[in-house]
Parts: C-alpha cells; sequence; structure tokens
C-alpha cells in the first residue's frame, strides 16, 4: 500500500517499549515533570516570566495550540520531510518541531495581530496602541491578549473539524503544503467571520463609549445569554473544541462514520460535533445553576451569567485532559468490545475522570500553580493550565512519538487498511436488535440525565470543594 | 444456529442500546437544559427574614476613598511583579518594602524594619519604609467613619477600613477628628472589610489613638494578616468574623463573604442596616463579592423595612483601574431593577462606573472632588452621606 497517502500520524504506529502500565506511567511522570518546570518558567506567577497574567499567557497556550494542531495534522509536517520524521531521535524532532511552533507563533502574533491587524485594521489588537490613547499599560496588554487569544479559540475548534469532520474534502487530494495552506487559509477566514459575528462586539462595549458605529452594541446575544460578555461565546465555542477531539479520539469519529455517503457524514460529521457542543454547553451552565442557584445578572464571580458562561468552557476542558490521556497513553482502552460498546464506556468513563480532575485543581491549584484559591476569581483561569498540558501531551505524541515509553513502527498493509475503517466505519448495521436497543439507550440516556440534574441540587447542598 | 442468531441480536442490542444511551443524555442536555422547564423547577428562594432589628438613621463620612494616587503606578507594580495573583506582601510596598524590588518583598522582612516602632511613632516608621518600597508615595486608603442613630436616639460610631499609608490616614483622621473620637473611645469597633492593602495596612494609625479598640476580621485572613495585628501594638478583642450574619447593634449587622480576591486575598465583610421605615442599607469597603450578590444576600437572610433596598455606600468595585469590562456593563443595565434609592459610591467603583451609573440616570450622589479626591461623579474625601435623616 502507498503509504505516502496516509498522514504521518496515520502511517506510524506506536508501540510500548516496555509492558504493562509502565510506559504510562514513566510518561505521565515526565509530562508531569517538564509541566512543572515549564510552568514556573513561563507561566506562574511566582515564577521566571509569569506570563499568567493572564490574558498573556492565555493567549500563548491557545496559539501554540493552534500551531501544533497546523503543523500536524493540517500541514503534515511540512517542511520536514517523512524521512526525517522516520529516522530523527524524538528528542530532537520534539525539540525542532516546538521551536518551529513557538517561532510560527511569535510571527503570527506580533507580525501578523499586532503589527499588520493592530496597526492597519483593529487599533484593540495593538497593545501600544491602546497605550498611547489613555489606557493603562496593563490593560492595554490584557485586552490586545484577550482579543488575539480569542481568536485562536475559534480556530482550534475550526482548523480540527476540517480535517476530523469534513476529512480535508474538497482538497484531500492535494498535495503539502498546497493543501495544508489551502485549508489553514480557509479556517482563518471563517475564524476571522466568527471572531466578528462572536467578539468583537465583546471588545467594542470594552471601551468608553461603546463602539457602537463599528460593532453591534449591546449585542444580539444579550437577551439569550443575559449578558453582554463575549463569554458566552467563549462556553459553546470551547464545547466545540472539546468534542471535535472526543468525536476524533475516543468516539472514533463514531457514530457519524456510518454514513457512507461522504458529503452527508462530512456534513453530519461537522455541524454534528456543534450539536453535540451546544447540549454539553446548555447542561454545564444548567448544571451550575442547580448547584449554586440562578444567576443574578450584573453581580460579579461565582452568581455572575459571564462566568458561568466562561466556567462552562473551563468545565469542558477538564473533560478534555482525560479524554487525550486515554486515547494517547492507555491505548484508547478499553478496545475489546464493540466500537459502541467502547465508546460509551469511554465516553463514561472520562467524564468521572473529568469530574475527578476538577476537583482536584479547585482543591490544590493554588497551593502548586500560584493561582487563587476559589472558583471565580477573576484570574482563576483553568483553561490555561490545562491547555498547557494538552500542548505537552501534543508535543509528547505527535512530534516526539511518545517518547520514552512509545517508540513509532511503521504500520502494516493491514493496519494502514483499518484507517479507511475509522472514516467509514462498517462494523455496525441497522438491525431489529439495534433499534430496539438504541430505544431502550435512548429512554436510559434521559433517565440518566435527569438522574444527574437531580443529583445536582443534593451536590450543592452539601459537597464543600474549596474551604 | 438459532443460538447464534440469538447472539448476534443481543450483540446487535447492546450496540444500539450504548449508542443511544450517550445519544439519549446529549439528547436531554440539549433538548431540556436551557429550556423554561427547566427553569420551572428550579425551587423558589427561601428567605429566612432574620430579624436584626433597626435603627432610626446612619451617618458616612469619608474619611478616605484614595487608596492610590496614581492608578498606572499600582497597576504597573502589580504588572511588574508578575500580575495581579502575586501575593500581596511580596509585591514590596510599604510598610513591607526591604529594598530588594519589585516582588521581592517579604512580610517579616519589611515588619522588621519598623516593628519597634508601632504604633507610637508611625510617622518615623512610614519614613523608613519610603526608602525601602516602590512608589511610596502612592499609597493612600479607603476608610469611613459609621454613625448609627438608635431608635432611642443613642449615636453609635464605628470604623469602617483603616487605609494604607500611616501618613496619608494619619493626615485624614486629624482632618475629620477620627483621632480624638479614637482616644475618647467613642469608636465602638474597626471592622476590616478585606485584607487587601488600601483597606488594612494602616492599622496602626488606628491603633496609635486606641490600641483596644473591638476589632472584627474575616476568617480568611492569612498568617501575615493576623501577624501584623498584633506587630501592630493591638491589644483589643480581635473577632474572627466566621458566620455569614453577625448581629452587632439592633439594625446593624456584619456579612461575611468568601470570595477570593486579586493578590491572593480571600474574603470580605460587609455592614447592612435596616432604617426604620425606609428599607437596607448596604454600605461595603470594596464589595468584591459584587453589590448585586451583596444585595441578593440580605434579600435572602434579612428582614428589613418595607422590603426594600434603599441605599449602598462604599467601593463597588467595578473599574477600580480604570479598566473596563462588558460584563460590567451588566450591572450599569440591570442595577435600576433593584430599586436602590441612593446610591453612595467611590474607590474602586471607579469614575468611568459612577460616569455609567449617572448617565443610565441612577440615584448617584455627587461629591466635592476635594482633599485629592478626582471626581465629582461620587463621593469624595471628607464628603458624608445620610441614609434615614
Amino acid at each position: 500500500m502507498d503509504t505516502s497517502s496516509f498522514s504521518y500520524l496515520e502511517s506510524r504506529k506506536l508501540v510500548k517499549r516496555w509492558n504493562g502500565p509502565i510506559p504510562a506511567l514513566i510518561n505521565t511522570f515526565l509530562i508531569l515533570a517538564f509541566f512543572y518546570v515549564t510552568w514556573w518558567i513561563f507561566q506562574d506567577p511566582r515564577g521566571l516570566m509569569r506570563m499568567y497574567t493572564p490574558y498573556v499567557g492565555y493567549m500563548v497556550c491557545r496559539w501554540l495550540l493552534i500551531i501544533f494542531i497546523w503543523l500536524a495534522y493540517i500541514f503534515d509536517y511540512w517542511p520536514f520531510k517523512r524521512t526525517w520524521l522516520n529516522k530523527t531521535h524524538p528528542l530532537i524532532k520534539g525539540a525542532v518541531l516546538t521551536l518551529v511552533s513557538v517561532a510560527a507563533m511569535v510571527l503570527l502574533i506580533k507580525g501578523f495581530f499586532v503589527e499588520i491587524l493592530g496597526n492597519y485594521g483593529i487599533a484593540y489588537f495593538n497593545p501600544d496602541r491602546l497605550i498611547e490613547m489613555g489606557i493603562t499599560d496593563f490593560y492595554s496588554i490584557e485586552y490586545a491578549a484577550e482579543a488575539i487569544m480569542m481568536f485562536a479559540a475559534i480556530a482550534s475548534w475550526l482548523a480540527p473539524s476540517w480535517v476530523v469532520a469534513c476529512e480535508n474534502a474538497p482538497w484531500q487530494k492535494l498535495g503539502q503544503p498546497a493543501r495544508g495552506i489551502t485549508i489553514v487559509v480557509v479556517t482563518f477566514f471563517i475564524s476571522m467571520i466568527v471572531y466578528f459575528v462572536t467578539m468583537h462586539s465583546h471588545m467594542a462595549i470594552l471601551f468608553y463609549p461603546w463602539q457602537k458605529y463599528t460593532a453591534i452594541c449591546p449585542p444580539y446575544w444579550e437577551q439569550f445569554a443575559n449578558t453582554v460578555s463575549g463569554n458566552f461565546h467563549i462556553a459553546w465555542i470551547m464545547c466545540c473544541t472539546v468534542v471535535v477531539w472526543q468525536f476524533e479520539t475516543i468516539w472514533e469519529r463514531y457514530p457519524f462514520n456510518l454514513i457512507k455517503n461522504d458529503t452527508l457524514r462530512r456534513v453530519a460529521s461537522f455541524f454534528g460535533i456543534i450539536g453535540i457542543a451546544l447540549a454539553l454547553c446548555f447542561f454545564l451552565f444548567y448544571a451550575q445553576d442547580l448547584v449554586w442557584g440562578e444567576t443574578i445578572r450584573g453581580t460579579r464571580r461565582l452568581m455572575a451569567p459571564d462566568w458561568r458562561w466562561l466556567h462552562v468552557g473551563e468545565m469542558a476542558i477538564f473533560w478534555l485532559l482525560p479524554t487525550l490521556y486515554l486515547n494517547f497513553y492507555c491505548g484508547n482502552w478499553p478496545t475489546k468490545f464493540s466500537r459502541p460498546v467502547n465508546v460509551c464506556i469511554r465516553t463514561i468513563l472520562t467524564a468521572a475522570m473529568a469530574v475527578v480532575v476538577y476537583v482536584i485543581y479547585y482543591k490544590t491549584s493554588h497551593l502548586f500553580l500560584g493561582t487563587q484559591k476559589g472558583f471565580s476569581h477573576p484570574q482563576q483561569f483553568p483553561m490555561i493550565p490545562m491547555i498547557w498540558l494538552i500542548n505537552i501531551f501534543l508535543i509528547n505524541v505527535w512530534f516526539m512519538d511518545g517518547w520514552p515509553g512509545w517508540k513509532a513502527i511503521p504500520k502494516t498493509e493491514e493496519e494502514l487498511a483499518e484507517v479507511h475503517e475509522e472514516i467509514v466505519a462498517s462494523d455496525v448495521k441497522w438491525t431489529p436488535g439495534i433499534a430496539k436497543g438504541l430505544a431502550v439507550g435512548v429512554v436510559a440516556g434521559l433517565i440518566l440525565y435527569l438522574v444527574v440534574i437531580n443529583v445536582l441540587p443534593w451536590i450543592g447542598a452539601n459537597v464543600n470543594i474549596i474551604k | 444456529m438459532s443460538n447464534d442468531t440469538k447472539n448476534v441480536s443481543r450483540r446487535d442490542f447492546v450496540k444500539g442500546a450504548a449508542t443511544g444511551l450517550v445519544a439519549g443524555a446529549f439528547a436531554g442536555m440539549g433538548m431540556y437544559s436551557y429550556s423554561p422547564w427547566a427553569y420551572d423547577r428550579m425551587p423558589d428562594v427561601e428567605r429566612k427574614q432574620h430579624d436584626f432589628g433597626s435603627c432610626r438613621s446612619v451617618r458616612i463620612t469619608n474619611i478616605s476613598e484614595t487608596s492610590w494616587f496614581n492608578n498606572a503606578h499600582l497597576i504597573g507594580d502589580i504588572h511588574e511583579a508578575g500580575g495581579l495573583l502575586v501575593n500581596q506582601y511580596t509585591l514590596n510596598w510599604a510598610p513591607f518594602g526591604n529594598g530588594k524590588g519589585s516582588a521581592q518583598g517579604a512580610y517579616e522582612e519589611g515588619i522588621g524594619s519598623i516593628k519597634d516602632l508601632l504604633p507610637h511613632d508611625i510617622e518615623k516608621a512610614w519614613e523608613i519604609q519610603k526608602k525601602l518600597s516602590l512608589h511610596p508615595e502612592n499609597p493612600g486608603g479607603y476608610s469611613c467613619l459609621i454613625e448609627v442613630e438608635a431608635l432611642d436616639g443613642t449615636i453609635h460610631k464605628y470604623l469602617l477600613d483603616t487605609g494604607w499609608s500611616y501618613s496619608w490616614m494619619n493626615d485624614c483622621f486629624k482632618r475629620e477628628g477620627i483621632d480624638q473620637m479614637l482616644r475618647d473611645q467613642e469608636i465602638e469597633a474597626l471592622f476590616i472589610s478585606h485584607e487587601h492593602w488600601d483597606h488594612f495596612w494602616g492599622l496602626p494609625v488606628t491603633v496609635k489613638y486606641d490600641n483596644r479598640i473591638p476589632l472584627y476580621v474575616h476568617d480568611g485572613f492569612y498568617d501575615e494578616g493576623l501577624q501584623y495585628i498584633k506587630d501592630c501594638g493591638y491589644k483589643g478583642d480581635l473577632t474572627i468574623v466566621d458566620k455569614p450574619v453577625t448581629p452587632i447593634i439592633p439594625g446593624m449587622a456584619l456579612l461575611k463573604f468568601d470570595v477570593p480576591i486579586i493578590n491572593r486575598v480571600f474574603g470580605e465583610t460587609s455592614l447592612a442596616f435596616n432604617i426604620k421605615d425606609k428599607g437596607l442599607v448596604l454600605i461595603s469597603g470594596c464589595c468584591h463579592q459584587g453589590i448585586l450578590k451583596f444585595a441578593d444576600f440580605a434579600f435572602a437572610n434579612l428582614k428589613y423595612d418595607n422590603d426594600k433596598f434603599y441605599g449602598i455606600y462604599g467601593g463597588l468595585h467595578i473599574s477600580p483601574f480604570e479598566d473596563w469590562d462588558p460584563k460590567y456593563d451588566d450591572l450599569v443595565i440591570s442595577l435600576g431593577q433593584w430599586g436602590f434609592e441612593r446610591i453612595g459610591c467611590n474607590h474602586c467603583t471607579g469614575h468611568l462606573t459612577a460616569k455609567k451609573f449617572i448617565e443610565a440616570g441612577y440615584p448617584v450622589v455627587r461629591g466635592t472632588a476635594r482633599f485629592r479626591s478626582a471626581s465629582k461623579d461620587y463621593l469624595g474625601n471628607g464628603d458624608k452621606i445620610n441614609f434615614g435623616c
């Protein structure tokens, strides 16, 4: 089989260097150590560079994430040759690819957003312009960083969606770099439209008076979201970002990969991800209301709708961490059942693990990350350490082939054939048994949902995570 | 063969059920969670209606609302130190400067340089600290005098907060006659709204004049804060507030909010008053819990006349550094629905917020912009406001 028709990530197989859980344990230990050292150097408010201001640090980790995605998923590592990827030691590969990504990130942030867009298009992308107009240095930098970061948040949903859901269509047959450039340009363009529709009004009312001649003020979502804050959009966009990776990893693109028709499957996948993300978004907002009581528009912190929407995105990212960990370091366990059962177990398992990570984070992060105690501190952004850690996962698995616990070997022809099975699955066919099971399952799912929303008020009344 | 068929069918059933379970759960989330039905089942707020009595009036004298004089210096120092999460005791601001520069401060080193002078020689202590700290001319402070008239006509006096700069606060105390009131032990208690530099670090100024004044602090105070109370030479009764509602006198209660605050501070206490025949008055230091959360908590827990929100005074913590965020507009848009009749705000409310309140037509009590207060849009240093008089 011609391996060049497969991306590098599709063409390689990661095999454990040691039996049992040792590779996962060693990688976890090294990753956490690397996380903590780099957190201290770059992000920690007590550390060296202190980029967790918070928006500067947030902007950096978001853009690193999107550039990793561009490099590995969209450009398929171009301009690096496949032979170099196959033969180079993972440590060197990891260092080179990470540094190239950092350089691209600096170029994009400083070159495109600050210098070009900030000087010739929209002033708030350039902190110096805001300072010149009388805004405090600190907030000038924060406002600009927030805008640049939010662009990355949108792109880090749309860029992988184009690969995972749309299967690179209609440019899947283009060679690199033509395909990569095309998809980046298209997703960047769509990100810009989404940015204007979801965040530009937020930025426009960040200044006094409201910039109502250049943006919709008050924004159109005000009544529905019960806030004029763009945090409402962060909620569903973050859920989209998380769901697209769940779809790609623990769900193995199920169930949309049962659709044989290419166009229908791609459209269903793309909008299906958005639909699932919206469902998750509304649930996570409602869950907070059940635990903490209904929001009060205009108040601050825990009871404010803007913070609750932001926290939806934060809760979603807590789910992404165990999702990627299960896929990267636990062999996407379990794999021995049928695809739907595996997917179901993984979904429940990772959701439970997300709750555990959430609790651990809020109980301990202020002790070792330099963040503040409490859920709703204005500088408490769990997305930053979560994405920082996820970035390290990606460096380890995408750039270093899972070194030291794993090594990459070429896939056999049979294994390569399974890649297609991922895209169009044939292991589930419509039968009366499926139909009956589906009906029973849907009812069970609804009951599960009802149980959860009935338990949440009790949790709110009886469980105190932060003391 | 029939067994095979049964097995296949059972396997298919399980496949369908597993798919349906996840799909059903997400369907429930999407179709019900943000619907009106979901919110119809939310329980109504159960009002505890704690009766804490009533008083005739409350009069507030703004001793100082100018916690710092230059936003750029203050936020610049915080930025240089690493941002809004940096521990305030390490920022290297007076009175905990150690001469080592940004973010290199330490409580022990700072207090070590002046401990022997507290509280009797605060002028000299501040002069020493000015040489060791960053932007020593920037500190001011927040403090107000609250005079509560009981139903029998008795006047009770309290201090809310004690500012920051020893020299500035000492001058402000003298300007408003607070020094003499403290010497005469006319002031019945000092409430510290929260542990921040501009509300708490000026403690030796109060202690200098009355080292036994009853003192109330939130139970979220850190070790440094509690040690500072001792190191100031304080000898009185310290109350660590650990209950949501602490009645003080009839018509006056201290409310506790467990809220994380910038620069590693945790928790805020604020005051509520029931003015007879008028309604509820809320007074805050910085109101990090948010004025609407403050009001909502009072609504759920306190009994007050006419069931009416009557007045507000204090820092409302909206745009303290003249920063802005759309979420602040949510307050500007919605505050009117709460029906406050008199709004006295200043300090961390921010000039821009006060301006927006006025533009929205809210009953903001204007000030005189004296004694280095920067705007007439709100109650400045030396200004007074009355509720119920």
